[in-house]
């Protein structure tokens, strides 16, 4: 069982990185869904695997590790605040910018240091 | 003693933020005047904490009353103390320059979302567990996300996506880190790490060795350490230049982080990690100043510029820190101190420069900007702190660290030495070009505008490296006792009365 | 205390032009005259001591840690070099003010002109070498300002970059050498250093530590091969050049030499190095200066070639050459400063330095004229000036050091000084003499005594120290050369050294030659033109400029803003890293015993793997991209659930829903379809970086779940104090709100947070034209009539109460069973969201009655305020209690302070998204979406009445 876990851990975290490195906003914030979800899981998976033991105090004897479910859903609500606060910056990106690409344009001036020197001296003048 | 103030730095900022978010939306004034009151309150409540943190030593406050390590611990000793002073005044100068400039008025929520940030702040210096470390990292790194993308447009906006982009993938690797090393110890306090690892079964070294680089490497994203810092040039030139100058102590948070980490739980004793750490940070740190310079260099915009001289910085101080000796560690923090400041000062010269000129480019010319003679002097007095030329504390804490690695004069003295040689061509072109280079010396310059707030903030940090410089005796001296006690952590540990019923 | 008074009195005075320059430029001048003055005084003050052989001190700690302390001693080389500093700069004040136009603003000047003078004292006062460092550095920035000063001359900006960039690069080396001297000596007062010479020639760091410090002195005194800087900082104005680039600065690299010559010189080292590089300086700038035509050009040069000459006696290391040297540096500090003066004279008169166009102003400015026949003889050596005494001395040393062979030194020498024979003479003869001209650009005349006053006092000192050395001069050389030399010096300077002097005979020599040279100048100077030169000026702003392309090449081509590499790097560095750290450490593969497969588990593992991996193949579509992800993120619920995570399902699976409602709604803003953009080679290439990343972390995991902790975990205790100690059965749920409830409040806050940001981008994005323009443009999809069928909307009514219901239930029961604040805000909004997506945003929107903003605020003040709250009792923040409560008929509940906080979560959680949700419509509104004032578009009521017809 928990080679199957392990390596839905390592799927979901290869698809989200793999999603992340895409060009355009949206799917890049799939991928890191996609990553939180594996995070999680591993995060989950720190308390181990065990079955018909909810931590809930008097069902059973043996109980599940907590700790790691509640950090998970601390994460699990932190991830969401952080897709949607990206959500809205992608759609404002688009809406700026027209297009919804990831990567940003170099910069507009491709003049060197050296030539602008160079001219505005030529207009100045260069004898004191 | 219990003192509730080591709290303060926390539930002060957020109050605040919560009553401005509830009472004042609409009055700009009304958060202006909490904006400032706060962090007036926060200044006091730092320096009595930094007092108390010399006085009592370590100290710790256990939320919800349980004892540590099964309930979460904030430690106040003497480096969360200095680091959340260094907050606090840093926030005095932005809050106030924020006001004069008219940044907060921009766009919303300028004021709530600052709080929310020195809470963020505050609350990872203090915190003595890793897990809550991640959560304030998350506080601290969504205002800062509000902050980024502050009154908006387009290429601003864009590089806000990277930004947040990037430091999610960081966010997920700390989750990693900490999942394993919780996996492996079965604990989350620091101060219990410290104490369970040098017992560690042989087999798990590995296991630990892989977490202990992996939240290294999560520290190392906020410090923008090379190869991570691909995030912090867009982000820094792009952000509201107020902002910038906040985030200035954003990226000491890595430092900070990577410190005490590398001190209390991964100390170079620890026979698991050993000088792991060392031979991962200090070459990155040298390659990280020497990017860094570069940039200096040949940088194509003011902010820019400013934006590359942070990392090489960082880069000087991560290369002090990554010694992980008492000696260098003293010259680390001083370097930390200056650099946050001068950072800051220089970010908030370039805002004044770049709202006055018609464009942010360096090359080609512009009309003569308002208040040259005054922005003119301000901008020396900050890049020479910044290229680490006397008389500001930049020297002092280069010659600190120069004279901490005397055995490795060839390697990190030459770096150090010669990227400070690219930084000063690199600030003297820039300099020449934005002041002297001026298009119609006798064109009439455009309406000067009267910022006292503005000019005002920005002479105060200019003026607080010169008490750096001053003073560096006695606080170096301070400093040292610091390191100190960072190395013999077990104040620190002892403060948290570990598996004590309370 | 007086010494560092001394040194600080200029910096004090900077800050006074500035203020004075509103009470008019004399004012302006006199204050700043007068500082200088009482620094003048007090330096004389102490002269007596001095030159009864004392040293005076004066120690302040400062950073006694580090040895840099602001320790400051005066002896006899510090009192001559102060004197020249403070007395040329006093002359050099009275100068300026007549010499800067009206237009420039002076008060800025003597700002500088006195930071300059300042970091000069403090130079040779310095008895602590880092101190000295400072002050070093200092000068290199103020002469920066000072040759930039005419801001919009290309030629200043220049050549004040060149000079910083070339005195502060030898700053930085001179700083190494500096840490490498105070290093072998175990400390970094001079005092102390001064004693140590054994010791440092003995160690092996003494070479690297000479270069570095050697490096440092020639780069400030323009030596060979650093000499190109000095000629372009003569764009300055000429106060400047005088001051600074004849006078003081320039010197200071040579009372580097002279102050360390006790501790570095008398080894074959230093000889070779130093006397080298200042005899090729002295020969070679003698030579260049001949054939300049710019007057300060000529001179900037004739003062390189002067600073060579002193150089190389100091590089003799015998102790009559360093005496010589000091006496030459008294006379050149004299002849020079005028000269320049008398050059600037001219410019402001005839408003040229180009001796082509000059001549014959002997007859125009006879003032003029006899000040410059006395300097520039001076400077020609000829008798019974001072420049001949130190000359004749200098080519007596010369003649009697072997250097290669025997007489090489003296020729050298010899040649050198016939060069500065030719271009003294062509200074005056090109200048001055010959017939009055017509076409000067300005016809000059004699200046006021202002002007004049300054250099005649200089030529005055030049006789005077000519004719009566002994008395003028001696006593101070004497000074001066013991405290270089360590040793008691008595120099006997005279006119007559005899026949038998080899000096007699090479200035004979230097002098004929020289006279001679000048006879033949017209071909000299056609066969000089003829020859091509490498000019320093190009080639060093090339190097610069070059430097500069590279650095922003490499800038630019590493820090594209390009995301994807950002990450992939990231990806690959942490691999890496945490690979070399693996591999570093033993490992033992764990032993727990394994879970057995179920079959349930395998159906969701197989779904979970299909859709994962079929998203990178289908993810252009979004739609579909979005439901493989919700497929995905709704499996991973059940499989929390069958590892007894009951919390973790129902919050998994709500938090999922929002997700992608939230991205569904927000798909409405974005391009339906992923254009094809990348090559296949990088599609494989990122899915390799991928792969690597995932495979990492799988192995990881099945590493940690197949062995148990090392130590027992904390959360024994969660288990065991959940119900005892936090009153609830929920041991999840007493973690979030008791055990870590600090963990929770910051969640919440990031929570709200997160809706602040949404909130204020969304502001600025409706503030942008550019936004609100293509907001008009983006239509709402309709793909059928019906955008609001009815069933949905009718159903989402009815749910809405239900959910509610719901909500509260989970609510109240969280703190013992699954649930809590958290799921039963999410419930609300889910409730919330449904009409959104049945009825669109504007509907939904109108009907929201209470604020969202005051929801978040409330939330975060009541989880403080239930936090704080503790403190009343004296317990730390977040400290709960709780109790079991009976009121009939209700059974007996329990009711626990961490609920107040659970109610802050909960209204955090609901007011973020509802916040989030609210500033989307604000965006929809915008939109051609048209406002439905129904609920839904196709009224069932119209269609019926259809039928009927």
């Amino acid at each position: 069982m928990e080679a199957l876990v392990a390596s839905a851990i390592g799927l979901l975290t290869a698809v989200g990185i793999y999603m992340i490195l895409r060009l355009r906003t949206f799917p890049v914030i799939l991928g890191l869904t996609f990553l939180s979800y594996g995070v999680n899981v591993f995060l989950f998976a720190s308390g181990r695997l065990t079955l018909n033991a909810a931590p809930i105090i008097g069902r059973g004897d043996t109980y599940a590790d907590p700790l790691p479910q509640a950090l998970v859903l601390t994460a699990i609500v932190i991830s969401f605040g952080m897709t949607a606060v990206l959500m809205i910056m992608a759609i404002g990106g688009h809406l700026e910018a027209g297009h919804d690409k990831v990567n940003m344009a170099e910069d507009d001036d491709t003049q060197t240091d050296a030539q602008t020197e160079a001219q505005t001296e030529a207009q100045t003048g260069d004898k004191p | 003693m219990m003192s509730h103030w080591i709290i303060a730095p926390v539930v002060l900022p957020s109050l605040v933020a919560a009553l401005m978010v509830i009472t004042m939306r609409g009055d700009l004034l009304l958060q202006r005047v909490a904006g400032v009151a706060s962090v007036l309150a926060l200044n006091g409540i730092a320096l009595a904490l930094l007092w108390a943190a010399t006085v009592h030593g370590p100290e710790a406050y256990f939320l919800g009353d349980w004892p540590a390590p099964f309930g979460i611990v904030l430690v106040l000793d003497r480096l969360s103390a200095l680091m959340v002073a260094l907050l606090a005044a840093l926030a005095l100068a932005v809050v106030l320059y924020a006001i004069g400039s008219g940044w907060d008025a921009k766009g919303a929520h300028f004021h709530p979302l600052l709080q929310f940030l020195l809470m963020g702040i505050g609350g990872a210096f203090l915190t003595g567990d890793a897990f809550n470390l991640f959560v304030f990292f998350e506080v601290l790194l969504i205002a800062s996300y509000g902050l980024m993308v502050h009154a908006g447009g387009g290429t601003r906006t864009r590089a806000g996506i990277q930004y947040v982009a990037f430091n999610l993938v960081g966010s997920s690797l700390f989750l990693f880190a900490l999942a394993l090393i919780y996996g492996v110890t079965g604990t989350l306090n620091m101060a219990d790490l410290a104490e369970k690892l040098p017992t560690l079964p042989e087999g798990d070294a590995a296991l630990i060795r892989v977490a202990a680089v992996m939240l290294i490497m999560v520290f190392a994203i906020k410090g923008a350490l090379v190869p991570l810092q691909f995030w912090l040039p867009g982000t820094y030139a792009n952000a509201p230049g107020v902002v910038a100058a906040m985030f200035a102590v954003m990226t000491k948070v890595g430092a900070y982080a990577t410190l005490r980490f590398g001190t209390l739980v991964f100390p170079p004793s620890l026979a698991a990690t050993g000088d792991l750490l060392q031979s991962l940070i200090l070459p990155a740190g040298l390659v990280t100043l020497v990017v860094g310079a570069v940039g200096v260099l040949g940088a194509t915009t003011l902010p820019r510029l400013v934006a590359f001289g942070a990392i090489a910085s960082m880069g000087t101080a991560f290369i002090a820190i990554g010694a992980f000796t008492p000696e260098t560690t003293a010259a680390a923090l001083y370097y930390i101190i200056h650099s946050t400041l001068a950072t800051a000062a220089m970010f908030l010269v370039a805002d004044l420069v770049t709202r006055r000129r018609p464009h942010a480019r360096l090359e080609g010319t512009a009309p003569p900007i308002a208040q040259t003679g005054l922005i003119a002097s301000l901008y020396l007095a900050a890049a020479v702190a910044m290229a680490g030329m006397p008389p500001l504390s930049g020297f002092i804490g280069k010659l600190l660290i120069l004279d901490a690695f005397r055995d490795q004069t060839a390697l990190v003295w030459s770096t150090i030495l010669g990227s400070s040689f690219l930084m000063i061509l690199g600030y003297a072109r820039a300099g020449s070009r934005v002041f002297w280079k001026v298009s119609a010396l006798d064109a009439q310059p455009n309406e000067p505008r009267p910022e006292p707030l503005a000019f005002t903030a920005t002479i105060g940090l200019l003026v607080a490296l010169a008490v750096l410089t001053i003073l560096a005796g006695p606080i170096t001296g301070w400093l040292t006792e610091t390191a100190a006690t960072l190395y013999a952590p077990d104040g620190y540990i002892t403060a948290t009365q570990l598996g004590q019923e309370r | 205390m007086s010494l560092a008074l001394i040194a600080a009195l200029p910096f004090l005075g900077a800050l006074l032009p500035g203020l004075m320059i509103r009470a008019g430029r004399d004012a302006c001048a006199a204050v700043t005259g007068s500082v200088t003055l009482l620094a003048l005084v007090l330096l004389a003050l102490q002269a007596p001591a001095v030159l009864s052989g004392e040293v005076v001190q004066t120690r302040i700690e400062w950073l006694p840690a580090l040895g840099l302390n602001a320790n400051f001693f005066l002896d006899g080389l510090g009192l001559l070099f102060a004197g020249l500093i403070l007395g040329i700069g006093l002359l050099i004040i009275i100068y300026a003010r007549f010499y800067l136009a009206k237009s420039d603003p002076m008060g800025q000047f003597y700002t500088y002109l006195m930071l300059f003078q300042g970091a000069m004292v403090g130079i040779v006062l310095s008895d602590n070498i880092l101190l000295l460092l400072i002050f070093w550095e200092l000068t290199s920035l103020s002469s920066f300002l000072l040759i930039g000063y005419w801001k919009h001359l290309p030629a200043g900006r220049q050549g004040a970059r060149m000079a910083l960039a070339v005195t502060g690069g030898g700053g930085l080396c001179l700083i190494a050498g500096m840490l490498i001297l105070g290093g072998i000596v175990g400390s970094y007062d001079l005092t102390v250093i001064l004693e140590n010479k054994e010791l440092v020639q003995a160690s092996d760091w003494y070479l690297p530590a000479l270069i570095l410090i050697l490096l440092g002195a020639f780069t400030k005194s323009a030596q060979f091969p650093f000499h190109f800087w000095l000629p372009h900082a003569m764009a300055a104005p000429t106060p400047v050049s005088a001051y600074l680039h004849s006078a003081t600065m320039v010197k200071a690299g040579l009372f580097l030499l002279a102050r360390l010559w006790p501790v570095l010189a008398g080894t074959p080292e230093w000889f070779w190095i130093v006397s080298t590089a200042g005899l090729v300086t002295m020969v070679m700038a003698a030579k260049i200066a001949l054939f300049k035509d710019d007057l300060k050009a000529l001179l900037a040069f004739s003062t390189v070639s002067h600073l060579g000459l002193i150089t190389m006696l100091l590089g003799f290391g015998t102790k009559a050459a360093a005496t010589v040297a000091v006496f030459h540096i008294i006379n050149h500090a004299t002849f020079k400063a005028a000269l320049f003066m008398i050059a600037g004279i001219v410019d402001h008169e005839a408003h040229t330095r180009d001796l082509k166009r000059l001549g014959g102003l002997r007859h125009l400015m006879p003032i003029t004229f006899t000040i410059a026949l006395l300097a520039s003889l001076s400077m020609a050596g000829i008798p019974p000036l001072n420049g001949f005494l130190s000359k004749e001395l200098m080519l007596e040393e010369a003649a009697h050091t072997v250097w290669i062979t025997p007489w090489a030194m003296g020729l050298l020498a010899t040649i050198g000084a016939l060069f500065s024979v030719a271009y003294s003479f062509r200074f005056l003869a090109h200048g001055f003499l010959g017939p009055v001209r017509s076409d000067y650009p300005h016809t000059p005349h004699d200046p006021g005594p202002g002007l004049w006053g300054a250099p005649a006092l200089l030529a005055a000192l030049v006789v005077l120290i000519g004719l009566f050395p002994m008395v003028t001069a001696a006593w101070l050389v004497d000074v001066a050369a013991s405290a270089v030399t360590g040793e008691p010096v008595t120099a006997k300077i005279t006119h007559w050294h005899g026949l038998g002097a080899a000096a007699l005979w090479m200035s004979l020599a230097a002098v004929g030659g020289g006279l001679l040279t000048l006879g033949a100048y017209p071909r000299l100077r056609a066969i000089w033109d003829a020859t091509p030169r490498p000019e320093a000026k190009p080639i060093f702003d090339a190097l610069i400029e070059t430097l500069a392309a590279a650095a922003r090449g490499v800038t630019d081509a590493l820090h594209n803003s390009s995301l994807s590499r950002a990450v992939a790097a990231a990806v690959l560095a942490i691999a890496a890293a945490t690979l070399w750290a693996f591999s570093g450490g033993t490992h033992v593969a764990g032993t727990r015993e394994l879970l057995p497969v179920t079959p349930a588990l395998v159906g969701i593992w197989a779904v979970m793997v299909i859709a994962a991996l079929a998203l990178p193949f289908f993810h252009r579509d979004r739609v579909v991209a979005l439901v493989l992800t919700g497929v995905v993120g709704l499996l991973i619920a059940p499989m929390f659930a069958f590892f007894s995570a009951p919390d973790l399902a129902l919050t998994q699976i709500s938090v999922e829903v929002v997700t992608i409602l939230l991205m569904l709604l927000a798909l409405n803003f974005l391009p339906k379809a992923t254009p094809v953009e990348s090559r296949p080679v990088r599609r494989l290439g990122d899915a390799a970086v991928a792969g690597i990343a995932g495979a990492g972390m799988g192995w990881l995991a099945y590493a940690m779940m197949t062995r148990s902790a090392a130590f027992e975990p904390i959360s024994h205790f969660h288990l065991a104090q959940s119900k005892p100690g936090a009153g609830g059965t929920n041991a999840v749920n007493t973690i979030i709100v008791d055990f870590r409830g600090y963990d929770t409040f910051g969640e919440i806050i990031v929570l709200g947070i997160a809706a602040l940001v949404i909130y204020a981008l969304s502001e600025s994005l409706l503030r942008s034209p550019t936004v609100t323009r293509r907001l008009a443009n983006v239509l709402p999809q309709r793909e059928d009539g019906d955008r609001h069928p009815m069933m949905l909307v009718v159903s989402t009514r009815f749910l809405l109460p239900m959910a509610m219901m719901v909500g509260v239930y989970i609510f109240l029961r969280g703190h013992n069973l699954p649930g809590g604040g958290f799921v039963a805000g999410l419930v609300f909004a889910i409730a919330y969201l449904m009409q959104y997506m049945a009825s669109g945003y504007v509907w939904s929107h109108a009907r929201q009655r209470y604020d969202h903003h005051a929801l978040i605020g409330w939330g975060v003040l009541v989880s403080v305020i239930a936090g704080a709250g503790a403190w009343a009792f004296g317990q730390p923040f977040l400290t709960s209690g709780f109790d079991y409560i009976n009121i009939w008929p209700l059974e007996e509940f329990e009711l626990a302070t961490a609920a107040i906080f659970d109610l802050g979560v909960f209204l955090c959680v609901l007011g973020a998204i509802l916040l989030a949700l609210a500033s989307l419509s604000r965006l929809a509104q915008r939109t051609g979406e048209d406002v439905n004032t129904r609920a839904f578009d196709i009224n069932p009521a119209d269609t019926a009445a259809e039928e009927v017809r």
